[in-house]
């Protein structure tokens, strides 16, 4: 990414729903480590909101149990276009150690359309920063398609 | 809220629920702002850790049963390996103990540090929020140091460890316990010394002391009700039999106990001071010698795909007394069954009674003195069925209610 | 029956309740081992545990006798379908709060014919075992008397129930119930 097209996206900034549809809380801990002060990713104005209406982002940990997968998708349906899904964690991606269960229907991906993967188990918070320096640049791509076809702003 | 009316509503919190492997559902029946009655739903995060540990050998099972929760990661295979090494009869060298017992007390102390953190948020108190969050990231960086990971550390296996204590982590964690006794009691002060954040715990979420024995509650939910009950005390393991831990009750330092939220917290935040004189104690003391029972791994497997029996691993989280229970059978490579119980199955069993005549503002600290990691209600729904009309509200709305009260206790 | 909720400050020595436990049980024990469990600097018994097999007939007697010794704290249920019979194991302790070192794990094993699954409640006796009785029916399908609530405690809403997911007979799940993730 060129450095200025890189500072015309950065003022845009994300919104990030969380949901935990399964994980073991490490993925979970990370991400809470990411918005406080050591790594602090909220000074990019990039913060977890309460409701999926509000956010650009859906962030999943998880290998998605039984029980989660009808409101993963409904949390899924409420995000607003344009949206991206990043998966947080292994067990999300590919469900790792968790790899064959009775009350299992994941990965995320087989429940959702999912844009950035992040890997790691859990993945490191530098990782979920590259994370979402990726739906940055998805997003904005989404936007510009949407504005193509035609959507108001 | 009209006097005399006497509706009540029933209000879903969850199930997205930063849980542990019991993350809660939670079913409120309110009447105006008071709590009538409380029922509790977990399953939502059910993987079904314990029957995919049957296709599997016990040194594949230490990786799951990191997974089954990413805080108390290492209380989970020390309890794993515990009860493996009862079964199999299997002696761990004392490096390895001390070892065992200083990743414990890491663990302890961050989540602790998490908790306390993750409390003051949910009231409102963000400043405290951040500068708890800002002071574990230090014993993050010791774990780091010492295992490579920040989480999910991987350094247990059967007959001992995997990583050994060098000097340099050992200075490392030297390093921790300064900078902690330097700077932790500012989080204390800006904390227990705070009027407000006093008058949201105190008499909030009570547990009396006979509620505690009768509905089994554990680790600092117990001792938060004033019972000197910890297993570092009462069956002491690994390391802790040489280290004499007493337990941490709120009556030995405050004159009484109410068992509420407050003194939960009080007991988690001493707890850490206590875990910096424990890892003292064992940097101090740790001896010299082999750090597993056997290195090479096919000969553990064959000793354990010989062994035969029911093995008990009980040790104490920083939630709880954690509890695994391991069946090998003679010549199974697999392990036959494992039974898994984190703390919070047993503690959230008393959560009705907490919420009982509290305030819905409440219930998010409430949901949370127990400790079940962090607690993140996705959203809820407010339904009066009377008059067919229901309406959302979002966790962001209820940490509003919630921060709310905190501004009226504030009298801004 | 006596049920105090509190602890005994003051531990009675293991064989004095092993004696205890022989005389409740008489016919209906099957077989008591008591294990010893050395750690430490140097090594020594740290504490003690207590397995104790038994016939369900003696079930309630024993409990209602332990409880006159302490309140029994109850950890957790663990079971496993072992072809004609499900043993079911209770974990418990005693001498929780009786000082160092002092704390008695107690474990009641007990086999239950799969031709007649029922076993009493305890949820009266110790509230606390509530959750864990949910979980032994849904997942190896116990039946427990004298148990109020029976909704699925971990197994998704829409689960079938005639599945039970520990088991290793027919009623397990099938492999069309199982998914691969990877």
């Amino acid at each position: 990414m060129k450095l200025t097209r890189a500072l015309e996206i950065l003022p845009k900034s994300l919104w990030v729903f969380h949901c935990n549809s399964g994980s073991c809380n490490g993925c979970d801990i990370e991400i809470v480590a990411t918005i406080t002060p050591r790594y602090d990713i909220e000074r990019f104005g990039m913060k977890l909101v309460g409701s999926p209406r509000h956010a650009d982002v859906l962030l999943v940990t998880g290998p998605v149990t039984k029980y989660m997968t009808e409101r993963l998708r409904r949390i899924y349906e409420q995000v607003p276009d344009p949206k991206v899904v990043i998966v947080v964690g292994n067990c999300g991606a590919s469900g790792d150690v968790f790899y064959k269960s009775y009350s299992l229907d994941g990965p995320v991906d087989n429940i959702i359309p999912v844009d950035v993967y992040v890997h790691g188990c859990p993945p490191r918070p530098e990782a979920i920063i590259e994370g979402a320096a990726k739906a940055v640049l998805l997003l904005e791509k989404k936007r510009e398609e949407l504005l193509k076809a035609g959507a108001s702003r | 809220m009209s006097a005399g009316s006497h509706k009540t509503y029933r209000i879903p919190i969850g199930p997205v629920h930063v849980g542990l492997k019991e993350p809660v559902t939670t079913w409120l029946d309110v009447d105006g702002e008071r709590i009538v009655k409380a029922t509790v739903r977990p399953g939502s995060i059910h993987r079904g850790i314990e029957w995919m540990a049957r296709e599997r050998n016990p040194i594949q099972v230490i990786y799951l049963a990191e997974r089954i929760c990413g805080i108390c990661s290492f209380t989970h295979i020390v309890a794993f390996l515990r009860a493996v090494e009862d079964a199999a009869k299997i002696e761990v060298p004392i490096r390895a103990q001390y070892i065992r017992s200083l990743v414990l007390e890491l663990e302890r102390v961050h989540s602790h540090i998490l908790w306390a953190g993750v409390a003051c948020y949910t009231f409102g108190y963000d400043s405290a929020f951040n500068l708890g969050m800002l002071l574990r990231e230090k014993v993050m960086d010791v774990l780091e140091a010492l295992t490579g990971n920040r989480v999910n550390y991987g350094v247990g296996t059967v007959g001992g460890v995997r990583r050994d204590l060098t000097p340099r982590a050992a200075k490392a964690v030297r390093e921790m316990i300064e900078f902690y006794r330097r700077e932790f009691q500012t989080f204390l002060d800006v904390v227990t010394e705070d009027p407000i954040a006093k008058a949201r715990m105190r008499n909030v979420g009570v547990l009396s002391q006979e509620d505690a024995v009768k509905y089994c509650a554990l680790g600092p939910t117990a001792r938060g009700s004033g019972l000197r009950v910890d297993l570092r005390h009462s069956s002491p393991y690994e390391a802790y039999g040489d280290l004499g831990v007493t337990p941490l009750v709120p009556q030995d330092y405050n004159g009484e106990v109410f068992g509420d939220v407050y003194d939960r917290f009080f007991v988690r935040v001493m707890e850490v001071i206590q875990s910096l004189e424990l890892l003292e104690k064992i940097v101090d003391g740790i001896p010299e010698g082999p750090i597993t029972w056997e290195p090479k791994l096919p000969k553990v497997l064959s000793a354990l795909k010989a062994a035969d029996g029911i093995g008990w691993g009980i040790i104490e989280g920083p939630r709880g007394d954690d509890t695994h229970v391991v069946k090998l059978t003679k010549g199974e490579e697999n392990v036959t069954w494992w039974k898994v119980r984190a703390p919070t199955y047993a503690n959230a069993v008393s959560w009705p009674l907490m919420f009982k005549d509290q305030e819905i503002a409440d219930a998010p600290l409430i949901i949370n003195s127990i400790d079940p990691c962090i607690s993140c209600m996705e959203r809820i729904l407010v339904s009066d069925a009377r008059a067919g009309r229901s309406e959302i509200l979002t966790r962001a709305r209820l940490v509003e209610r919630c921060r709310e009260k905190t501004r009226r206790l504030m009298g801004a | 029956m006596t049920c105090r909720p509190q602890y005994v400050q003051e531990c009675k020595c293991p064989d004095e309740v092993m004696n205890c436990i022989r005389e409740t049980l008489g016919e209906c024990l099957l077989e008591m081992e008591l294990r010893e469990r050395m750690d430490g600097m140097p090594r020594r018994v740290l504490y003690r545990d207590l397995w104790i097999r038994l016939k369900r007939d003696g079930f309630l007697k024993l409990v209602d006798r332990l409880m006159e010794i302490d309140f029994l704290h109850f950890h957790v249920m663990s079971g496993n379908d072992d072809g004609d019979v499900v043993t079911l194991n209770l974990h418990c302790s005693l001498f929780r709060e009786a000082g160092a070192g002092h704390r008695l794990g107690v474990t009641l094993s007990i086999p239950i014919p799969k031709d007649d699954l029922v076993f009493p409640s305890l949820s009266g006796r110790i509230p606390g075992t509530e959750y864990s009785e949910r979980e032994m029916r849904e997942m190896l399908g116990i039946h427990f008397e004298g148990l109020q609530n029976t909704d699925l405690l971990f197994l998704p809403e829409n689960w079938d129930e005639e599945i039970k997911p520990w088991r290793r007979d027919e009623t397990g799940p099938a492999p069309e119930n199982i998914r691969e993730l990877s």
